[in-house]
């Protein structure tokens, strides 16, 4: 099938869509009204709770910070404060930087290249995020334990025995969503190589 | 109101042209509702903003096509979304099974085109001259000649 015969094909079909096609007066406000609560529900929500249990996180640590008493737990939970607090932050932004294309002000080039941007920006955080999660478990286990049981884990040898355990898995889990980053690294890649030429 | 009611004689008017949209853009029913309704939504709040246009549908392929941007590696998406249950959706009628075939390897063949290409050949399909093509994507005329002899040869080499 040439272009030509397409285009012809693509006429005859345009033709039976304009008979076809229906949609009424109410559906069509009904589709503006629900769309509002869709964006609210799947994007804000999610990352908002997800921001709010971090911040909840970092006042319990700060509040309860003085019945720290050992050195390695004040280092636990610095780190542990840093990664609660910068990390969604960046994902929030990330999303923001993403979502917030110019759907009416730009045209087709310029509304691919700020969200092919943005979708690099937002995995290059998810990939930072697999990582640093990883730490913030680790960082933040003692510590909770230490404030809630007044326990030290770290005089436990258990606790290492069980990080030993799974490591591997976070490896496994790791490569395999490693992989898939790298291939919409890759297609956004392309899209801009794309949109350069 | 009255721009309420202007609004969905222009939606009404030109449902076949989301449609379209919708169908290059996505790989399921769910996926194509989700962005139709997008789709409304994304005209209606920027339908004010329109009046200055020359042409309504070019401002309707540039908003339509802008928001499918959003949609590029997008699975079946999850989550409350109006049922255009109308047969709005679904496959239009042909009038025999060959064109049916036909209609199913045309959409085929576009799927397989990147986001770029897609927009290109489904406005050249919709009988827009390199010029429009060129206001609604953001490429130079000559760049739309370009990008649109080498479509012909991926499509020629798709196919063969």
């Amino acid at each position: 099938m040439e272009l030509e015969e397409m285009k012809a094909r693509w006429t005859e079909m345009s033709a039976t869509i304009e008979k076809q096609k229906q949609i009424t007066d109410t559906l069509i406000i009904k589709m503006t009204q629900v769309n509002y609560r869709n964006r609210l529900s799947k994007i804000l929500i999610p990352e908002l709770a997800g921001t709010l249990v971090s911040f909840a996180y970092c006042i319990y640590i700060i509040i309860n910070f003085h019945k720290l008493t050992s050195w390695y737990m004040v280092v636990c939970a610095v780190i542990g404060l840093i990664i609660l607090m910068v990390l969604p932050v960046m994902s929030l932004k990330a999303i923001y930087n993403m979502k917030s294309v110019n759907i009416a002000g730009s045209n087709y080039k310029q509304a691919l290249l700020q969200y092919a941007k943005g979708k690099r920006q937002f995995i290059f955080v998810q990939k930072l995020s697999l990582y640093t999660g990883a730490i913030l478990m680790l960082v933040l286990l003692p510590v909770m334990c230490q404030l809630l049981a007044g326990k030290d884990l770290f005089k436990m040898v258990k606790l290492w025995m069980w990080y030993a355990i799974a490591f591997p898995f976070f490896m496994i889990f790791a490569k395999w969503v490693y992989g898939y980053y790298m291939k919409t690294t890759r297609q956004m890649d392309s899209l801009l190589q794309e949109l350069e030429e | 109101m009255d721009s309420k009611k202007e609004f969905i004689a222009v939606i009404q008017a030109n449902a076949g042209l989301i449609y379209k949209v919708t169908r290059v853009y996505t790989n399921s029913k769910e996926d194509a509702q989700d962005l139709y309704q997008e789709i409304v939504y994304q005209l209606w709040k920027s339908f004010a903003s329109f009046r200055q246009e020359a042409k309504i549908t070019t401002w309707m392929y540039r908003v339509a096509l802008n928001t499918s941007v959003t949609y590029l590696n997008k699975s079946k998406k999850k989550g409350a979304h109006v049922q255009v249950d109308e047969g709005l959706l679904n496959q239009p009628d042909a009038t025999d099974t060959l064109q049916e075939e036909q209609l199913l390897i045309l959409y085929a063949h576009i799927k397989n085109l990147n986001p770029v290409e897609k927009a290109i050949v489904l406005l050249y399909l919709e009988g827009k001259t390199y010029e429009e093509i060129a206001a609604i994507t953001g490429f130079s005329v000559t760049n739309t000649g370009t990008r649109l002899s080498r479509i012909k040869q991926k499509l020629i080499n798709q196919i063969h």
